[in-house]
């Protein structure tokens, strides 16, 4: 089928790219993550999987645990904020709701290490709320902040899915539901919340997924009781440079990822071929 | 090639004698599934010749065979005696009205009309002659700068043929290219359309799934179910003398009933005998249908030597010019009869519901079918 | 509601409705106002310290320019922009074709691969991405690519191509395959279809996929922090630096700047469509695609 040879030869240097410098990169990640260093400091290849014991030491358990409760917190929070917002835009938006969408999307386009040093100034000891109540809370150095940021960090990544799923539904399933199940709660339980599921499932997978990664917010936002995997895994690459071992704490996180990546697909696929 | 503007056709050895299209022996399958079954049809020049079927027949597969966005899985498709199988559709000399239109939106509808010629690198002033006629010939004139947004459907339809028709293909494909307008613009259409073929000479392949438009438009009918071609022949052969149960029942009102083949006729399951040729391989005692066309049926006033059956009406429907009555002969054993309006001012003038009634028709209107 | 003189027999007065506590409209929209609110407030603060004439992030002392003549005067800062630009435009316009190409053999060729390209497509996008910079930097160094802007670019590049694949894809769906028949049909090669019937269709989705990966290249910390090489190193990574050594009103500056540079990048992805003649703006074409 030459139409098929030509749209097929259009897959390879897009997916030759992203092999050779997405793929690769991965499995070298993960042969150095067996590695070890030499006495210069530079990695090197071989086989020492205590590597991978050392990262549920007891020391390093605590932090990974912290990043999976600080990034579910975060799904948590943006599910409960930015679901009733994409619904009001949604549904009450009218005429304004691609302004109002856009305007949910202009703040990303703030340097997200400008807007957490936003918060910075206005949360800090010497900032600008401390400042206007003339008090002395400390708000920054705290898991909430950190949380605070990453929420902030992420929103627009859990609304616009369930944004785009709302706006996608027929309104008049909700005027049958409304008929069917009377109280307003009802109705959104049995009918908008079923429909906009897809919507709310990609926006978890979006927020989780790149929180249990993110160190900038518990950098900035936070103290080394804050500390996530990846301000550890920061740490190896760049202040202890130990490679290997960075390298096997990001392996073990991507795993743990992976099976979030895999039960998503699976369901996003489910979907699709019901739909 | 761009000096001779009335040959077209870039294929070697096109002889006069050989039909614009023939399949031989082609089947299509997609998977498990069989789209065209075995399909052997030749289709003369300058013929206008319609594929009609309900949807999924393998008309529309038939089409995109022969426009080349198919291959077939089986046998062999001739264009003007050379065959195809190798022929990408940019270089096959034939040109397809798609039913939705498919259109070049970000092209005005001159630039649309001009692309084929454009890839064939005609020079420019024959370009603008050409577009203009094709304009003139589906009646769009002044719009040759507007955009397809801003064309109503039956305009779209006429820029999509007029693109192909510039062309001077060998065969026009029409993919039920009316199918989207309402039924006062089609109709319209169709007599357009009919009176574009015949002046401009070209084979047409049209593909449709409304009986009356195949009809009225057609040459020739091949009558299409389930990826086999159930008739061929002329619109009043298909009608008038249908070869299936299935023709009779998808032109037209069939009046199927079942019965049992005899002599001189078919004895019905209510015990009637009607007078009909029975066909020499139908031996007493086959089980076959007896149908007739509404039209045929005579009601109350009989001439001597007709079919001649009993019932009583049980509906009536006025559609304006006629008047659809529904005898009924037995619980569950209907005819429908279609009545004139020529005479009659009022609906209420002849019968009435629940009238008992006798209807007849002439014996050569008989037809058996298996 | 003033009562009317004549009274209105009891039979023919209007069912009170019973005012809830939350009725639903007024409570999300007030909720929605806040959620506004505190949303904007960093980034108002941000823009208005920017112009503030005393390095006091509590006081608003008067407008003055000085924090944009510091950032604009450093020379080292003024390389970082340009490095930050020059990333910009080499990844936007790489990823664009690289990504394009993808979504077009994704959508219209159907072979064994499909899939398996699809996935491997769509990994990057949910990939975090420390596990991307720090992969890359091993890369690099393993095959001893010294780390400069180069390295950076290549990093940009690699997750830049899924964003522009899965805007593209979306709208090519959309389009169909009958207009591509249709040119092949009247004479048109795949490649002169491809061409001049399918890039011209499709060109909007590739300017807001372009504009986009600008924008997210622009803005890139991680991926940047873990490929920089000495210098000059891309905004982000000095801004990092800058707030980790305290915290300078000159950052205030460079983000109002960095947020003007990506507005009119978006707004260029919004507008341009709708100014060149298109119906349809980039905004649909992005929103509706998140999350592959």
């Amino acid at each position: 089928m030459s139409e098929r040879r030509f749209a097929a030869s259009f897959l390879l240097p897009g997916g030759l790219w992203l092999l050779l410098l997405f793929l690769v990169p991965l499995g070298i990640l993960l042969a150095i993550s067996f590695g070890t260093t030499d006495d210069l400091g530079n990695a090197i290849y071989g086989w020492y999987p205590e590597n991978y014991s050392r990262v549920f030491d007891s020391i390093y358990l605590p932090v990974l645990a912290r990043s999976v409760g600080f990034a579910l917190a975060t799904v948590v929070l943006c599910l409960l904020i930015g679901y009733p917002v994409a619904y009001y835009i949604a549904v009450f938006g009218g005429r304004w709701k691609h302004v109002l969408v856009a305007l949910v999307v202009l703040p990303f386009f703030v340097n997200y290490l400008v807007r957490t040093y936003a918060w910075i100034a206005m949360l800090g000891d010497e900032g600008l709320v401390n400042g206007a109540l003339d008090t002395e809370i400390r708000f920054l150095n705290t898991p909430y902040a950190v949380i605070g940021g990453l929420v902030y960090g992420y929103l627009a990544f859990m609304l616009l899915p369930i944004y785009a799923a709302l706006d996608r539904m027929d309104p008049s399933l909700i005027e049958a539901g409304k008929d069917l199940y009377g109280s307003r709660w009802q109705t959104f339980r049995h009918v908008t919340l079923p429909h906009t599921f897809q919507g709310v499932l990609a926006g978890t997978v979006l927020v989780f997924l790149p929180a249990v990664g993110d160190f900038v917010s518990a950098q900035l936002l936070g103290g080394p009781d804050e500390y996530m995997v990846g301000n550890l895994i920061q740490q190896q690459f760049f202040a202890a440079e130990d490679w290997p071992f960075g390298a096997a704490l990001t392996v073990v996180m991507m795993l743990f990822l992976l099976v979030w990546m895999i039960m998503y697909l699976r369901a996003a696929a489910r979907e699709a071929a019901v739909a | 090639m761009s000096d001779d503007i009335g040959a077209h056709s870039a294929e070697p050895s096109a002889s006069a004698t050989d039909a614009a299209i023939r399949f031989a022996g082609v089947t299509k399958q997609f998977g498990e599934a069989t789209a065209v079954r075995d399909l052997n049809l030749e289709i003369e020049n300058g013929e206008f010749f319609s594929l009609l079927g309900p949807s999924g027949c393998g008309k529309t597969t038939t089409l995109r065979m022969v426009a080349g966005f198919e291959q077939p899985t089986e046998g062999s498709i001739f264009l003007e005696g050379n065959p195809v199988e190798d022929v990408p559709p940019y270089k096959r000399n034939v040109n397809t009205v798609f039913q939705s239109y498919a259109l070049f939106e970000h092209l005005d509808v001159a630039d649309n009309i001009a692309f084929g010629l454009k890839r064939r690198k005609v020079d420019a002033a024959e370009i603008r002659t050409r577009v203009g006629e094709a304009v003139e010939l589906v009646q769009l004139q002044g719009r040759e700068s507007a955009r397809p947004r801003e064309l109503s459907g039956g305009q779209k339809q006429r820029v999509a043929l007029a693109r192909a028709l510039v062309n001077r293909p060998a065969v026009l494909l029409l993919d039920e290219p009316l199918g989207a307008l309402d039924l006062k613009l089609r109709k319209q259409m169709q007599v357009e359309l009919k009176g574009i073929q015949r002046e401009v000479g070209i084979t047409f392949l049209y593909v449709t799934h409304d009986q009356e438009e195949a009809l009225a438009m057609s040459d020739r009918i091949a009558v299409m179910s389930e990826g086999v071609v159930q008739q061929c022949g002329v619109p009043e052969d298909v009608y008038e003398r249908p070869a299936g149960p299935f023709v009779a029942g998808f032109i037209g009102i069939s009046n199927l009933l079942p019965g049992v083949a005899e002599n001189l006729g078919v004895r019905l399951a209510g015990g009637q005998l009607c007078q009909a040729a029975v066909p020499g391989d139908c031996t007493v005692g086959t089980e076959v249908q007896l149908s007739v066309r509404p039209e045929k049926i005579w009601l109350d006033q009989l001439e001597p030597g007709m079919v001649s059956l009993e019932g009583s009406i049980v509906e009536r429907v006025y559609v304006g010019t006629t008047t659809q009555v529904i005898v009924e002969l037995e619980p569950g054993v209907r005819l429908v009869a279609l009545e004139q309006n020529t005479a009659r001012v009022e609906v209420h003038d002849r019968w009435n519901i629940g009238d008992r009634v006798r209807l007849g028709w002439r014996p050569e209107h008989s037809l058996v079918l298996r | 509601m003033s009562v009317e003189a004549a009274p209105a027999p009891a039979a023919q007065s209007p069912p009170r409705r019973r005012v809830k506590q939350f009725d639903r409209p007024r409570f999300l929209r007030v909720f929605t106002a806040v959620f506004y609110l505190f949303l904007f407030a960093p980034i108002v603060l941000v823009v208005l310290f920017s112009f503030n004439s005393t390095r006091s992030l509590q006081n608003f002392e008067g407008f003055s320019l000085r924090w944009y003549e510091r950032f604009f005067e450093s020379e080292s800062l003024r390389d970082s922009l340009i490095a930050s630009v020059e990333i910009a435009l080499i990844t936007m316009v790489v990823a664009t074709i690289l990504g394009t190409m993808l979504a077009y053999g994704l959508v219209r060729a159907r072979t064994r691969w499909s899939g398996t390209a699809n996935v491997l497509m769509l990994v990057p996008l949910v990939t975090p991405e420390i596990v991307a910079g720090a992969s890359a930097l091993l890369l690099f160094t393993q095959i001893g690519l010294q780390l400069s802007l180069t390295t950076i670019v290549l990093g940009h590049i690699t997750f830049s191509i899924s964003y522009v694949t899965v805007v593209v894809r979306g709208r090519l769906a959309s389009l169909g395959p009958e207009v591509e028949n249709a040119a092949l049909d009247l004479g048109a090669t795949r490649l002169q279809t491809f061409r001049l019937v399918t890039l011209p269709e499709l060109w909007p989705a590739i300017l807001a996929a372009g504009l986009l990966v600008f924008a997210l290249s622009f803005d890139d910390f991680v991926m940047s922090f873990f490929t920089t090489g000495e210098s000059p190193q891309p905004l982000p990574v000095r801004i990092w630096s800058a707030i980790r050594f305290g915290v300078t009103p000159t950052i205030n500056a460079i983000g109002s700047f960095m947020l003007a540079v990506s507005m009119l990048a978006i707004g260029l992805a919004l507008l341009l469509p709708r100014l060149l003649g298109r119906r349809e703006s980039g905004l649909g074409v992005l929103i509706g695609r998140e999350g592959a």
